[in-house]
This record gives C-alpha cells, structure tokens and sequence, in this order.
C-alpha cells in the first residue's frame, strides 16, 4: 500500500494507482477530460495538474503513479490559473458555441468543467477553423468542430473494441479526428460498435437515436443486461416517458461499458408493432378478445389434447419463463415434444459430451482476454457475439496470435495470423490433423504419441495443406495461454467424435488442463444455456401432435418454424409483436418484451444475471411468465417454480455461477 | 586496403543525384576499365562538394585537387582520356571558381578540435576498410576482449561524457541505469532524428563515417547487454540512411554485427528505421513510440525508457554524437577527453553554426571556449562588418543571448543559467539588422507546426502565442498583448507534457527580457526598429540621390511607383507592398527604409 497526502488529508491506495484515481477513491474532486476510468491514462488535456512537493513544475495527475510520501495540493491559486487557461485555450481552439450543441446543459464535460471553474466566458478570441460534419455514419455523427483531441474515442476504438478505426491526422494545431485514412466513418473500417460515442466528453460524437432527446438528468437510466447474444453483456437503459432513448455498456459489469451494435443501436429502432390485447380466431378472423376469454378458450381447445401439444419457447425468454414453460408442458403435461427454437444447435453437441464424461470442459470469457493465442472455429465473431471477438482483436497488437479455421469468408480471416480452409464438414478431420501434427513436431503437452488417424490421411479428408496445419499446430502448442473458441459451424451437424477430437486437441496444446479451461463454445440466443440445461435441445417436429403452443415473447420467427406449423390444428402463440406466426395462430397471448420485465439470463459462461425492467409493458400485457403460470392453472398443472433447482439437474459444460 | 595513383570523388548529393551523378559514376568506371585505369584511379561518392545549383554534378580528383563541375555524361570519355591517360587538365570542364571547399565543413579553423568530424570529408564512407584504416573497431575489440561492461561503463564515466542530444544527462549514468533493470532483452535506440532548423551535424556524421556510430552503438550495447539496436533517421536524410544501411550491411560481414561478435559471447544487431521527419520524434518517448510503428507522440515519464523502452523493455536512447564519440573515448582514455572542455562538460562538441556569420557550417569545438571566440574566431565575425546582437543556441526551443553573454564560456549549465541551452548544437547568429519580435514569430511558427497536437497547453497554446505574435508585428498589437504573451508563454512552459511545449516559448521569453523595447516599439510607436516587419515600414524615395532613371519604377511589381524620366520618383504607400525589390535594384541607394 502507499501512503500519501493530498491537500493536506492522509490517504492510502494501492500500489500502481495513479494520483488522479486516489483522490477520485478519496472524494478529492481533480477536473480532467482526457482521462476516462475505464481506457488507459492518456495525459494529454493538462486539466488534472497538480502540484507535487518537490517537482519544479504542475505534473498530470492522471499519468502520475502515487508514491509513498507524496505531498499533492490541487486547489492553489496557481493551479486554478492553469487550469483556467488549458480550458480558456481548448473554447478558442474549434467551435464551442454552447447553446446550439446538444449536449450544451449538463452532458458536456467541457462545459461542466469551465462552470466548476467559475468560467463565465471566453478570455481568448477563438480563431477556429470550419470542419465539415461527417453525417455519413446511420448511427451517429462526428462533429470535429466540437472536439477537443481527448483521444477518449481513439483509445475506446482501439482499447474496448480493438477496430482501431479511428485516429488522428496531422499535427500541432492542425490535429483532426478521422477514420481510417482519413475517410467518411460511414465508408470506414467502423463496426457501430458506439464506444466511442459514450466516452466523448463534448458533443463531436453525438448518437442519432438520442439525440435531442433530452440531457441525462430527464432520463431514467436502469441497469440490465442485453439480451442480444449468450455473453450477456451489462448495459444501462435510458428511458424517457417510457420509452428508449439509447443503450450504454455498464461499466461496472463484466463487459467494462463494452457493447456492439446489437446491444447498443439496434435494439432502440424497433418498428414491429406490438400486440396489446389476446386474439382468438372467430371464422378466418383474430378477434381482440379478454384474457378471462382467453384462457377459457386455450382450456377449451387445449386441456383435451394434453399430452399431444408440441410446445417451443424463444430462449430469449428469461430463466423463470423457460424453466415455467419446461416445467409446465414436459413434467406437467408430459410432451413428447417440448423444445426451443436453437433445437440445441449451438449446445446439445457439447451438453452431451458432459453428459458422457461427467464434468464441465469450459472455461470463463475472461480466458479470452488473457489468451495469448486463439483458435477460432465455427464461428465468425464478426457477425455474432461480436464482443466476444473484441476482446481477442484488442489485444491482436499486444501480441496474441490468431488462428481462424473456416471454409467460408469469415470476418476475422483479415486478423488472423493462420486461415486455414478446409473442406466443408470435415472438422473432424482438421482436429485429427492438428493433433497428429502437434505429436509430429514434438510438441505435445500430454504424453500422447500415437493417434488414430495419420496426419497424412486427416489432410486428404480436410484437404488442408501439411504446412499449414503444422504451423497452426506449432502457433497452438508454443502458446502460453491458447484458448480455443467454437460455435454452431461445429456444433451443428457433427458427430461426437468431433467433439472428441476437439477436446483431445485442446489437451493436447495446453488450452485444457487440470488448471485452465481453455476452451470455449460461444452458443446461441440470451438464453442458450438455460434452454440447453433445461433439456430443451430437441429437433421441432411437429408430427402427429394435434396442437402447438409457441412461445416466441419477443424474437423474430423464421420462415422454417412457420412451414413445420402448417398442418397444426391448433396453434397457440405467445408474443409481443405482430408477425406472420400470430397470423396464423388460433389464439394469440401479448406479452411484454425484454425490456419491461426484471428477470434473470444466464449467460455463455454460466453467471446468472439480474436485468431489471427500465419500461413499463403496455395496458393489457401479461408478462412470459405469468401467462405461463395462468395457463398452467388453467389445465391443472403445478410449475415448479424452483427453477434454481431446475437449472442444476444436469451436468452443466462450463462452471455456473448462480 | 588497396593503393590508387588517384581518387575521384564524385558528388552524389540529392541534386546532383537528380542530375544524373549516378550515371556520371557508372560512365566514369566503363572508361576507366576500357582504358585500363580501373587499378590505378578510384571512383568514390561522397556528400556535396560544391552548391549543387551552381555546379552540379560535378567532382573532384585528388591528389591533383582539381574540381570538375556540371558535367554530362557525354563528358566523361574525353575527360577521361585527358585528364587521367595524358595527364592533361581539361579546363574546359573545370569550375569556375578554382578554389573548392566543403561549404558544410571546410579545413579546421582556429580553435577547432575535431574529434566526432574527424573522418568526415577524408573516408570513403562506403568502405569498412578506410574506416578500420583510421583505428575503426579497435575500441571495439578491445572493449569486447578486455573489459567487462562495467569498465566500459566506468572508462566512460571518468570521460564525463554527456548525452549530446540536449539534456546532457551523463551517458555512462544512463548506461548504467539501463544496465540495472532486470529485465530483458535490452534495446538501444540512436537518435539520428535530428530536426532542429539550419543544424546538420548528425546528418554529416551519419554521411561521411556511419561506421563511427556503428561502432559506438555495439559497444554502448555491450556496455548496457543490449541485444538489438535501432538508429532512428528522418527520411528527409537519404544519403544518412543508405550510408548506415551499407555500414550496418559491412559491420555484419566483417562479424561486427550479428551473433558472438569476435567470437566473445555478446550479439547484437542494428536497424535503420526511418521517422516521417516529426521534429518531436526527437524525444525519446515519441522516437520509441515510432519505432515500435505508432504515431510519434510523447508520453509521461515515468516510467522511463531505461525501464520501459521499445516494445515495453528497457532501453537506452543516446544522440548520433555521442554513440560516434565514445569509440575514440576508449581508444585514447578517459583522461584524454576529459582534459578537454570545462570542469562539468567535458570534451568537445559539434555546432551549426547559421546566420549572420562569416563562416557557415559545421564546427567542433572543446568546451569552455567563451561565445564570442565561436562567433568571432571560429565563425569569422559578422558578415559585411555589421554589428552583433544576438545570438539563439539551442534550437527552436533554446533561447537568445546578448552581447552581455558573449564571454560566457559553452557548457550546459553556463548556457541554462543565461536563460538558453545547449540542445542538439544549433547557433544561429544574428546581425542588427534582425527583428526580435520577427525571430520568436519565425521560431513559434516552427514549434507550433511541429507539436505532435497530443497535449492542449503545446497544441493550443503555441497557436495563440504565435496569433499574438503575428499581430504584433503586422502593427495591431496592444500592451495587453504583451501581458497576455507572457502569461501564455508561462503557462505553456509550465503544463506542457514534454519537452517541445516545455521549450517553446523561450524565444519568446528570452526575446522579451532582452528586448522589450523591441515589442514596445512594435506595439506603442508601431514602428520595426529593424526594420523587417513589413507592416511597420515604408519605403521613400529620397531627393539628391535618386537620378530618375526609373530602373525602380520597371521593377516595381505593383506599379506603385510614379516621375518623369531624370525627375525624382515617388512610391505610393497605398500601392505598395514593401516587397523592397525598388532597394535592391536602385543602382544609387535612393531608396529609403523608414519606420
């Protein structure tokens, strides 16, 4: 620990804490701009100088490591003239014009700053130049008029998101703010990924869905978590007269304020419409109709046929929902088929080989932000679970390698260090040639020396040149910390040898063993996990089955679900939007969307999360859960409602954490 | 070593190259082999010998001394034939002016001792083998043979050599701080970045014996156990970087470079990495920062590159100057150089020495000689008999001294006291006839431009100073502004992240304390005392002397000038730009400047 004194009060920090997070950690309130808590320490805007017993001049707090008997002052009169000239020199530097900025009452650090200056105007004449507004981005603009060079959004390119999209060009007072070379972020490297726009501490990075909308003191802001992919990223909602305004990372959470354009951007452009009140088919109509109505008629045509309803749930739905749905038509009503829309495409591959052996094989997302080589097959981070592949791109330049196996273009081929392009279907045989290669060079981690199949042979089913694998093999088994992450490209459609042979191939290089659990499967929707532990992993087929209860809650249906419903007779469909299936249904139940209810996830790496409601549900909305437990009561089944218990019944593949 | 009746050395300076000198080159060596010559006369390229403008390309031939200058290719088989098979001097092709001088470095003047310029002019720097002939890798291979890391360490510590890049940090204290730190490998960087406007003396080194800061870099590495070394070089100096690179290239031949140099167990390699010419890619912390491939900006310190350096391993960063003296330390010992300069800088150092001055260029000088003995001795005086007035050491970021500082003896901390530096080793010495408020805009301009744009106070601050300046001298300043400057220059000195910002407004601050009157005059009486500000001057045509020849009047680019032939002339103030092309070409000093 180090002890030190800041204006006058004795304090203790850690060791390595600089002087700006120890007076922050004590209440000692030191202005700065360039500094943000969660990106390195930059030092670039000189507003947090203080002075330092000793030192001939005002040092950055910000960069400034705490030394054991440091004596700082940071209200002097002289540091109350310097800082009051750094902000006097930034309003003269480009266009400050407070009242037409959007940010201009509250959300801008700037402002805020020269008002806790007692700053009333501007000493200097500004003499800036006119930068064009890049307006070409759908998701927000870049204003360089407004920019003070903090660099907060390059660092949260480079640092959060590992794009490095954005930069600067020239020097001294000519510094601008571009993408890439220099061209419009709409027609750049960007991936949305809105970093950048929630660190900017002026109004040169304004988001488009909020903007104008109102300061952050008319917002609610309520902690949750997205619900947009299994990693389950924390996020804040920012509601107003109920409804979204934006969507930011939560710092506190595990993401660190991270988000991509899934979790941040798309889920406030909603334009479904939604459904407020139960419908019930009369002739070739929907009828609005009561709930009371509703669920006499659900009994009506239901309670007879129990036993015959193929039932499928959304895993976006929540924990509770999903556990009430398995628990009320598997053990209740005794199903034959009862399942999710995933099918167990992303997990059943894995939960069965668990299930063989007993024990989880999976490690923790934080294995990916150490892993100093990964392996990446059957899934494309680019496209999905993209903030799991943040967390490999950002350190790709501090020196972790990468190796993508995919026989299609995939969005991390650009990255990688190795791209290997196998036949389609053959990653059996891409598993087998690494680990015969690995053996071959002698690199073996276990005392494997034979293996089934011969890298000769394995490379004739793959089709993979021999040097190639043997130098992904040789990247893999000379790591320190190599991860291997997997996906649907290998869960879909495989045979549990491949499963196997991944796992034999992750002993093999070290990615796996007794201490560290190297390997990764990123699964499916919000809840994939949940749906997978719950024993919802059956292939949807309809068959025989007279009726068919689907709850969809707040996803979208795919034409492949709408053509195995054809020939049902009755189909009762649970949701929060209009769409082709509550077309088709004979009842429809509204229900609330994710947003509007305080539930839990459980996320890819098994920690159960709490998301509360940020909004209201519409009049006459029942949420997943109750209308669930309603029509539970309405045929005469008990739910157990101990879905804890529910969620522990099988061996789970990675560690949960509830 | 082979022998040669003579040498040709031919210019291949980036204008001469431009105007074919390769091609001279290459014609010259097919005639010397046709005739036969190619044993007996020697073709070498070297650095500018002449002003490219004027005499391009061109060469010399030694021992006869003979320069032959804009020549074509279409010359060279009669040159050839003339000069070196019938021994005849073509004068046809000789240069005008019979006398040709190195106009960068010319022969020692009094009071030189030239121990880092040695070679220069005198080696062929493409070839290991003159270097070696001059004592080159000896201290190399005694320091390798004989001694640990730590007497080399020491020998260079009882030198007293300081860093030449400006601070003058002691090298052998900061070899030995690197040494230190457990961590490895180790990297040595050589800063060849230099930046500072009118100094070269790094570049001429790096031209004319690359191999001297080779030699010292391996032996610095040995010294720290460094396992790579990068020199660091602005693109804008080509020649230094091919000059390196094919004296890096030989020292990996003759086992210099590379694994177990002279069979001991010590390895090390060089690299060139070429800066986009950044002037604060000087600083050690933006050099590193672009080498490691990322924009050249600074960083706070702690901690320090000798603990987290390139690639984040320590490293040790030292001037071209200083790696190109230390083989010459050890080869003739500490107290050899140590019983040169004054008690705390020892030596000697290079200067540019730029201005106002009778001898320009390149000088090296021990420590300890007073200013006035560089400006008066070495450098001749002041050109056309004018009047000294001031004098700018340091760069852009030193400060300006006065006659009352002209017997001050050259050593950092005699230089710092007056309120300058010594820096890279910049002199820029300036007449009467200058403006002071003219000089710290010109310097401002320079840094403003050249800040890296990481930290407000250097970005934004030196703008607003040089927007003070700048209306100072076009006559629209005020007290205030002077006020105002000063606060400025203050703050900015005082916030700024690293050492440019730190630096930049020295002139501005030195220029204030010795010439406040100047800024007065500027901004009170709006008048340029020096008549140099365009805005504050006129030009006037006066009564007995102008002829009415009307010679100013043609010239006059705006027409501002009216009067009848053998009839006094008169320029409208209104029109006229002040260009003072009227001045120049009146043939009977009627013309007049007022302010």
């Amino acid at each position: 620990m180090i002890n030190l004194t800041i204006n006058g009060k004795t304090i203790e920090v850690e060791e390595g804490t600089t002087v700006l997070n120890a007076a922050r950690q004590n209440d000692i309130k030191i202005p700065t701009l360039c500094d943000h808590p969660n990106l390195t320490p930059y030092g670039g805007c000189r507003l947090c100088v203080v002075e330092v017993k000793g030192m001939r001049v005002p040092i950055a707090a910000c960069t400034l490591p705490a030394a054991n008997n440091m004596v700082i002052e940071t209200e002097t009169p002289a540091l109350r003239t310097s800082r009051n000239v750094i902000l006097s020199l930034l309003f003269s530097e480009r266009n400050h014009f407070c009242p037409f900025c959007q940010v201009s009452g509250g959300d801008c650090e700037l402002q805020n700053a020269a008002y806790d200056e007692h700053m009333t105007h501007w000493p200097m004449q500004p003499q800036w130049t006119n930068f064009p507004v890049d307006t070409s981005h759908p998701f927000f603009i870049l204003d360089n008029n407004r920019c003070i060079l903090c660099r907060r959004c390059i660092r949260a390119c480079a640092e959060m998101s590992g794009n490095f999209t954005l930069n600067v060009e020239e020097r001294g007072s000519a510094t601008i703010v571009v993408a890439d070379t220099n061209v419009p972020l709409g027609q750049s490297s960007c991936i949305s990924c809105g970093s950048c726009v929630q660190v900017c501490p002026t109004g040169a990075l304004i988001d488009r869905q909020s903007a104008y909308l109102g300061h952050d003191k008319n917002l609610t802001s309520t902690r949750s978590i997205c619900r947009g992919c299994s990693l389950g990223c924390g996020i804040q909602i920012h509601t107003r007269d109920n409804r979204i305004v934006k969507i930011t990372g939560d710092y506190e959470a595990a993401n660190a304020g991270t988000l991509c354009k899934s979790g941040r951007f798309l889920p406030v452009e909603q334009n479904r419409t939604r459904l407020t009140s139960p419908m019930k088919r009369v002739g070739k109509q929907l009828v609005a109709t009561s709930w009371e109505d509703a669920f006499a008629t659900l009994a009506t045509n239901i309670k007879p046929l129990r036993g015959k309803i193929a039932a499928l749930a959304s895993t976006r739905l929540s924990v509770e929902a999903l556990s009430a749905f398995k628990s009320l038509f598997k053990d209740g009503l005794g199903s034959e088929m009862v399942t999710s829309v995933e099918e167990g495409r992303p997990t059943a591959l894995q939960a069965a080989y668990v299930e063989k052996n007993g024990s989880s094989i999976e490690g923790k997302l934080d294995t990916l932000r150490t892993a100093d080589c990964v392996l990446l097959i059957g899934v494309d981070l680019a496209t999905t679970h993209e903030v799991a592949g943040f967390y490999i791109k950002r350190n790709i330049p501090k020196g972790t390698r990468l190796i993508v196996i995919d026989p299609n273009e995939n969005g991390m081929n650009d990255l990688a260090n190795i791209n290997l392009k196998p036949k389609v279907g053959t990653d059996e045989a891409v598993f087998n040639a690494i680990e015969a290669a690995v053996i071959k060079e002698g690199l073996a981690r276990t005392d494997a020396k034979t293996t089934k199949v011969s890298l000769a042979d394995a490379l004739k089913i793959c089709g993979l040149a021999e040097e190639d694998v043997k130098d992904a093999a040789r990247m893999l088994a000379e790591s320190v910390a190599p991860v291997i992450v997997y996906g649907k490209g290998i869960t879909f459609s495989s045979q549990s040898s491949t499963m196997d042979a991944m796992v034999r191939v992750a002993n093999l290089v070290g990615a796996s063993d007794s201490e560290r659990k190297g390997l990764f499967s990123v699964k499916g929707e919000a809840n994939s996990l949940a749906a997978s532990l719950l024993g919802l992993e059956d292939v949807f087929e309809v068959k025989k089955l007279k009726a068919a209860y689907i709850a969809a809650g707040d996803d979208y249906v795919t034409k492949r679900l709408l053509e195995k419903l054809e020939k049902v007779q009755y189909l009762v469909v649970q949701a929060s939007y209009e769409s082709e299936l509550t077309e088709r249904a004979d009842l429809v139940l509204p229900v609330d969307i994710w947003a509007e209810e305080s539930a839990h996830t459980l996320n890819v790496d098994g920690h159960l999360k709490l998301a509360y409601a940020a909004l209201t549900a519409p009049e006459g909305v029942r949420s997943n859960l109750d209308v669930l437990n309603e029509v539970a009561r309405e045929l005469g089944v008990t739910v157990n409602d101990d879905w804890h218990a529910a969620l522990t019944k099988r061996t789970s593949v990675v560690e949960l954490e509830l | 070593m082979k022998f040669f009746r003579s040498h040709v050395l031919v210019s291949v300076d980036p204008q001469c190259l431009e105007m074919g000198a390769h091609e001279i080159v290459d014609t010259l060596n097919d005639e010397l082999v046709s005739c036969g010559l190619i044993d007996e006369i020697q073709v070498l390229e070297t650095s500018r010998l002449g002003d490219p403008t004027r005499f391009g390309p061109d060469l010399v031939v030694y021992p006869e001394n003979v320069h032959y200058a804009n020549l074509t290719v279409d010359d060279i088989p009669f040159l050839v034939e003339e000069h070196f098979l019938k021994g005849r001097v073509v004068e046809k092709f000789r240069a005008k002016e019979t006398v040709i001088t190195d106009d960068e470095l010319g022969a020692p003047k009094q009071k030189e001792v030239r121990i880092v310029l040695r070679n220069c002019g005198k080696i062929d720097p493409h070839n290991i083998e003159e270097y070696i002939a001059e004592d080159g890798y000896q201290a190399l291979a005694n320091a390798l043979t004989s001694l640990t890391p730590e007497q080399v360490i020491d020998e260079v510590m009882r030198s007293g050599l300081r860093g030449r890049g400006g601070a003058g940090f002691p090298a052998a204290r900061k070899w030995q701080l690197c040494r230190q730190v457990p961590d490895f490998p180790k990297y040595l960087t050589c800063n060849a970045d230099e930046g500072d406007p009118g100094a070269f003396m790094n570049r001429r080194v790096l031209e004319s014996d690359p191999h001297s800061v080779v030699e010292g870099m391996i032996i610095a590495a040995y010294a720290i156990g460094a396992s790579m070394g990068y020199v660091y070089c602005r693109a804008e100096y080509p020649i230094a970087v091919a000059n390196l690179n094919i004296a890096i290239e030989q020292a990996r031949e003759f086992g210099f470079l590379g694994n177990k140099i002279f069979g001991t167990d010590f390895s090390f390699d060089l690299e060139v990495r070429m800066g986009a010419g950044a002037f604060v890619c000087g600083e050690e912390t933006a050099l590193i920062a672009s080498i490691e491939g990322k924009r050249g900006e600074p960083r706070p310190r702690p901690p320090f590159p000798a603990v987290k350096g390139v690639w984040g391993k320590p490293t040790n960063n030292n001037n071209v100057e200083t790696y190109a003296v230390t083989p010459q330390i050890l080869l003739h010992g500490a107290d050899w150089y140590s019983s040169m300069g004054t008690e705390k800088s020892k030596g000697t150092k290079t200067f540019a020495i730029a201005g106002d001055v009778v001898n320009t260029g390149l000088i090296e000088v021990p420590f300890g000689l007073s200013l006035r003995e560089v400006i008066f001795d070495v450098g001749g005086g002041i050109k056309d008999n004018k009047k000294f007035k001031a004098i700018q050491t340091g760069g852009p970021m030193g400060g300006c001294l006065i006659e009352e500082h002209l017997d001050l003896p050259l050593d950092y901390e005699a230089l710092t006291a007056a309120g300058s530096m010594m820096g890279s080793g910049g002199l820029i010495i300036m007449d009467d006839e200058t403006c002071m408020v003219d000089i710290a805009r010109f310097f401002m301009e320079f840094t403003q431009e050249e800040s890296c744009g990481k930290c407000t106070p250097c970005r934004v601050g030196t703008r607003r100073i040089l927007d003070i300046l700048e209306k100072i001298c076009d006559g629209k300043g005020t007290l205030a502004d002077i006020d105002r400057l000063e606060m400025l220059c203050e703050e900015v000195a005082k916030n700024s992240l690293c050492g440019l910002g730190q630096g930049a407004p020295n002139p501005v601050i030195s220029t204030l304390k010795h010439f406040r009157e100047e800024y007065i005059a500027h901004v009170v009486d709006k008048k340029c005392p020096a008549k140099v500000c365009r805005s504050l001057i006129r030009f006037e045509i006066t009564s007995p002397a102008c002829t009415g020849c009307m010679v100013c009047a043609r010239n006059c680019p705006v027409e501002a000038i009216t009067g009848e032939r053998r009839q006094l002339h008169v320029i409208d103030p209104k029109t006229c730009i002040r260009c003072g092309i009227c001045a120049q070409v009146c043939n009977f000093n009627a013309v007049e400047v007022l302010s």
